[in-house]
């Protein structure tokens, strides 16, 4: 990381973490390994901004709308829960509380679902058991996560039903093609990953525009 | 000076390669071009002979991300850029844009050598500011740092930069074909290509000092 300022003419460099959350490479690592001391810092006589990740900014909501519409585009979201899930660990709550944000803000946001939930891998309430948390015939499940990868391809396919095992056929595209699956009664589509979605481009410049608001409308 | 018109300037003085990778230009009218250093002849032929033609600098992620046999190129520095492309471009800032993906920051690294601002962090610095689990790294012996650099460095082991950092301040690596190493792939004068340079201990190196270190560790407790 240390190398990046070498090949970067600009004086003034923004900083966004590609995080889904806050938490120890946000908050440790990132400051550490670009030597800054605060919301901005010169080093190398460049001026660093340091924003928060994309993962916590309220544009996020937008973004799981938008995906949620493109891979169920004829259902009635009366008739849907919309599920976010994420890892869920006790090792980090702000991922958690990130996801927990979301559904409220979904839920206020008047698109219509009939329930917005939270749902987790390895904490309660557990995306394995998607079918009992929802009430309605259709289920849309987003997976939180920054990027597509062994949860996203693998893990999560297996919890929800739609793999048997844990195996490179799901891997890729594959888990994410084959919408809607019919299981457990109901109607399942599986999206990929929120952080793969093109309109990531925009939070991050939300992020910035947030920074200068904060940090230099004094 | 912005670093597309210093790239400019070295190619317009002689230097001609970075990495594997080599830059022409006014090749068929196009301002420059840049392909692997192997398809130098091809790629002076009618279509390029055969090549597979890019343009822009945002195809080079598409050729730089794997090797030719699959397998995922974890650090730029590896000598397993594939052949068989040719990328078009505009412009030295789209020349520059796309060094930097085949190459990141290695441009910047050489200018900054050059003009004297070029900061080098020696391992123990590196590894003395590891947090959680690649703390236990900085426990790990001279002598295995030492025999890490000749195990795991060097075109032996596929990386291309030449390493510039010592074990700290006052201990420099001990003589080997990775210490030696120039940063400069294949038989070339130094006026012709840019060396590619290694101004910090990798995350490689760092995980193969926790794991020596460990390795250590054990063996002193069960002696």
């Amino acid at each position: 990381m240390r190398e990046a300022l070498y090949m970067i003419d600009a004086d003034e460099i923004y900083v966004v973490p590609d995080f889904i959350s806050e938490g120890y490479f946000t908050q440790d690592v990132i400051p550490r390994e670009l030597e800054l001391t605060g919301p901005t810092t010169v080093v190398r006589g460049k001026t660093l901004h340091y924003c928060l990740p994309v993962g916590v900014h309220r544009s996020m909501t937008g973004l799981i709308l938008h995906r949620a519409k493109e891979v169920a585009p004829n259902v009635n979201p009366a008739e849907t829960t919309l599920i976010i899930t994420g890892h869920g660990t006790g090792l980090n709550q702000n991922s958690t509380k990130a996801i927990r944000d979301q559904a409220e803000l979904i839920a206020a946001s008047g698109a219509g679902y009939a329930a917005v939930l939270d749902a987790y891998m390895e904490e309660q309430p557990f995306i394995a058991q998607w079918d009992e948390l929802a009430n309605t015939p259709n289920v849309i499940v987003v997976p939180f996560f920054i990027s597509d990868g062994l949860h996203s391809f693998q893990d999560i396919p297996v919890l929800l039903g739609i793999e048997n095992e844990v195996g490179p056929a799901a891997s890729q595209r594959d888990a994410f093609r084959q919408n809607p699956h019919h299981l457990r009664s109901k109607t399942l589509f599986y999206t990929s990953a929120i952080g793969t979605d093109r309109l990531m481009a925009d939070v991050i410049l939300d992020q910035i525009s947030d920074f200068d608001q904060e940090h230099k409308s004094l | 000076m912005s670093t597309a018109l210093e790239l400019r300037n070295l190619i317009r003085s002689g230097y001609q390669r970075i990495g594997q990778i080599l830059f022409q230009t006014d090749v068929y009218g196009y301002p420059y071009i840049i392909c692997h250093h192997e398809d130098a002849e091809l790629s002076t032929e009618p279509a390029f002979g055969g090549l597979d033609q890019y343009e822009g600098p945002n195809a080079v992620r598409e050729i730089s991300t794997y090797a030719e046999d699959g397998t995922y190129r974890f650090t730029k520095g590896q000598t397993n850029l594939k052949r068989g492309w040719v990328v078009i471009l505009d412009n030295e800032e789209d020349l520059r844009q796309a060094v930097d993906q085949f190459y990141p920051a290695c441009l910047g690294l050489f200018l900054a050598q050059r003009d004297g601002t070029l900061d080098v962090q020696n391992l123990r610095d590196k590894l003395n500011r590891q947090t959680g689990m690649y703390r236990f790294a900085r426990t790990v012996s001279d002598a295995g740092a030492q025999q890490l650099v000749q195990t795991v460095c060097g075109p032996a082991h596929q990386c291309a930069k030449r390493i510039l950092w010592k074990i700290d301040e006052t201990t420099p690596l001990d003589d080997s074909e990775a210490s030696r190493f120039n940063g400069i792939v294949g038989d070339l004068p130094a006026a012709q290509a840019i060396p590619l340079l290694c101004r910090e201990a990798c995350n490689h190196f760092v995980a193969e000092c926790r794991k020596v270190a460990k390795a250590e560790f054990e063996k002193k407790d069960g002696a």
